[in-house]
């Protein structure tokens, strides 16, 4: 048998070109040079971010979870904690520790924190809802995001309740959030590829099966669960930096929906897809808030109908779960173009290509 | 010797008894045959036995251990293997990744559990679809998978749900001449279950028979060949001639 490349090897296409589409949105935000513009791209990051986040998990499970955003509220509150000037956290949040409230560090090191505090939480969580599958577990996870929204909703001293927490320090260079993003993505592939990766795949596609290739579904699963909350946690705490100000509202329902409808379209079982899927949709949001805000075309101005956006949007989800209902990418990965070679079969009769493959 | 064994197992549902207080025993190079009508609980059996399903009585044993109450993939690490009846492959993963899976979840490093995979298909005869995803495989190849993939980590036992459903005569000896090397060549404990009666006398000793959750029958294919009771749970009435219910059964 000839000689195989490692997985790695055979893959790392996929980040690469994901990367390099990412830097691409970022050197057009900078060519572009306008403020709106930077904080659309940046808002693009952030996205992908968190949708890349929930891939890990929801994409390699196979489980859907309404949950995830709860880490991202964790992330940026975390933030908040940690990077805010010690006056506005005395004021603001005077029931933090003393030792919380004198402490100031700098943006990456409250993200990296925020992160492990984000994991922390997706381990005591995922320990006991990893012993779920389907519905339940779906179901379980939507509990845990309310829990933690109206802990952060009432916890006035802490967290300063439904009122918006400001003074958050802002980043408006765009970098912090491309490097975030394409660190996302390197850690989703790099999980994706791992030991665990592969099993937790095999298992969402035959979970029997994999309990008796002797895999333990909740322990892969609670690892994924842990990854991917590290990676919303991020998120939430570059989210708090990206606008300065954080309520618990933000990261509930809305944000929800959003991230899981972008994984959805672009792809629930692909990486390429969860990239994809943000790619397209906020572009395409974009645009339509542009030509709601009207277009100069020569000496007339064509402008949209508001709401059109919403739409619009609305239809383009219909059509792609309608005509594609495993997402643009399926369950498949951007790659080097290149002929694959494929073994004839020894016997039998041929059964019918499915519309499934991974590139490997 | 390590023996593999059921005692006295029962499984009852609401009012509906699946098993009732089953023995079977199964050792080491040895191939033991299950057989039985539609619904008599041969799958019900396998799974008790490989964790799937709780006995409501009795106790599966593997040497001096207790495996009632380990999980599925507890009782594979402990060296029970199975198939399942229609593959169950992971259908998006190249063959390899299949058995690559199986050797992960036996704590097996990846270079390792690959190199085994490797191996074993080129043992099982599909060396060459290693690359291909399975999802795309002709059934006969998908079973040869899902036996390349139950026998990594060579496990003491193997458990076979109907490996030759829908196969031809020719594919049945071909998978037939494969099990004999799997009891002879890697010393391995086989309990095969399957509609093919005709296979089951020609590669299995002893053969049990399994009818409405209880062992009917259990001895060598000649005993099993006489056995009123036998064609009795197959044709439902005693038979005047020398057991043909078992041709008819493929």
């Amino acid at each position: 048998m000839a000689k195989r490349t490692s997985i790695a090897g055979r893959t790392i296409a996929t980040p690469l070109i994901l990367s390099a589409l990412l830097l691409a949105f970022a050197l057009l935000a900078v060519m572009v040079g306008s403020k709106p513009f930077n904080q659309t791209i940046i808002d693009i990051f952030l996205r992908v971010i968190l949708v890349v986040g929930l891939y890990v998990f929801v994409g390699n499970s196979g489980v859907i979870s309404f949950g995830h955003i709860g880490f991202t509220c964790l992330g940026a509150y975390a933030a908040a904690w940690l990077t805010m000037p010690p006056m506005m956290k005395q004021t603001l949040l005077p029931g933090l520790p003393d030792w919380l409230i004198a402490l100031q560090l700098p943006y990456w090191a409250g993200a990296i924190l925020a992160a492990l505090w984000a994991a922390l939480w997706a381990g005591i969580f995922g320990k006991v809802l990893m012993r779920l599958s389907g519905i339940a577990a779906s179901i379980a996870t939507f509990a845990m995001l309310a829990m933690i929204n109206t802990i952060y909703s009432n916890w006035e001293d802490v967290t300063g309740a439904t009122s918006s927490v400001v003074g958050i320090p802002i980043l408006r260079s765009i970098w912090p959030f491309l490097i975030a993003a394409i660190l996302a993505v390197f850690i989703a592939w790099g999980h994706a590829i791992s030991r665990t990766g592969l099993a937790l795949r095999a298992a969402r596609d035959e979970p029997t099966a994999a309990s008796a290739s002797g895999i333990d579904l909740p322990r892969e699963r609670l690892i994924a669960f842990i990854v991917s909350g590290a990676i919303m946690g991020m998120g939430g705490a570059l989210f708090a930096h990206s606008i300065g100000v954080v309520t618990p509202d933000t990261f509930y329902l809305g944000l929800t929906f959003i991230t899981l409808s972008m994984l959805v379209v672009g792809g629930m079982g692909s990486l390429s897809g969860a990239v994809l899927g943000v790619l397209i949709l906020s572009s395409l949001i974009q645009a339509l808030r542009w030509l709601e805000a009207g277009v100069s075309i020569g000496t007339s101005t064509f402008a949209i109908p508001n709401g059109v956006q919403e739409i619009a949007l609305g239809i383009v989800m219909v059509a792609i779960l309608a005509f594609r209902s495993a997402g643009i990418m399926g369950n498949r990965e951007l790659g080097w173009p290149k002929a694959r070679p494929v073994a004839p079969a020894t016997t039998g009769q041929q059964q019918p290509e499915l519309n499934k493959g991974v590139s490997k | 010797m390590q023996r593999l064994g059921a005692d006295k197992v029962t499984v009852a549902f609401e009012g509906l008894t699946a098993l009732s207080e089953v023995d079977l025993e199964v050792s080491p190079g040895q191939i033991v045959g299950l057989i039985g009508p539609n619904g008599a609980g041969k799958t019900t059996l396998v799974n008790v036995l490989t964790g799937f399903q709780a006995p409501t009585g009795g106790a599966v044993s593997l040497g001096g251990t207790v495996l009632s109450g380990l999980k599925p993939h507890e009782i594979r690490r402990q060296g029970v293997a199975r198939t399942f009846q229609g593959g169950r492959l992971f259908r998006d993963l190249p063959v390899i990744d299949n058995l690559e899976v199986t050797g992960i979840g036996l704590g097996q490093s990846r270079r390792a559990a690959i190199a085994e995979a490797e191996r074993m298909l080129d043992w099982v005869g599909i060396g060459a679809l290693a690359d291909r995803i399975a999802g795309t495989l002709p059934y006969t190849d998908e079973r040869r998978v899902a036996i390349g993939r139950a026998l990594m980590g060579k496990p003491a036992f193997v458990l076979l749900d109907e490996p030759a459903a829908g196969m031809s005569a020719a594919e049945a000896a071909d998978l037939a001449a494969l099990i004999r090397r799997i009891a002879g060549e890697m010393g391995c404990g086989v309990l095969l279950i399957e509609h093919n009666v005709g296979l089951v006398l020609d590669l299995c000793d002893p053969i049990a028979v399994l009818d409405s959750g209880a062992i009917i029958e259990t001895g060598a294919p000649a005993a099993i060949r006489a056995s009123e009771k036998v064609r009795h749970a197959y044709m439902g009435t005693a038979a005047d001639s020398d057991l043909p219910v078992l041709e008819v059964m493929e």
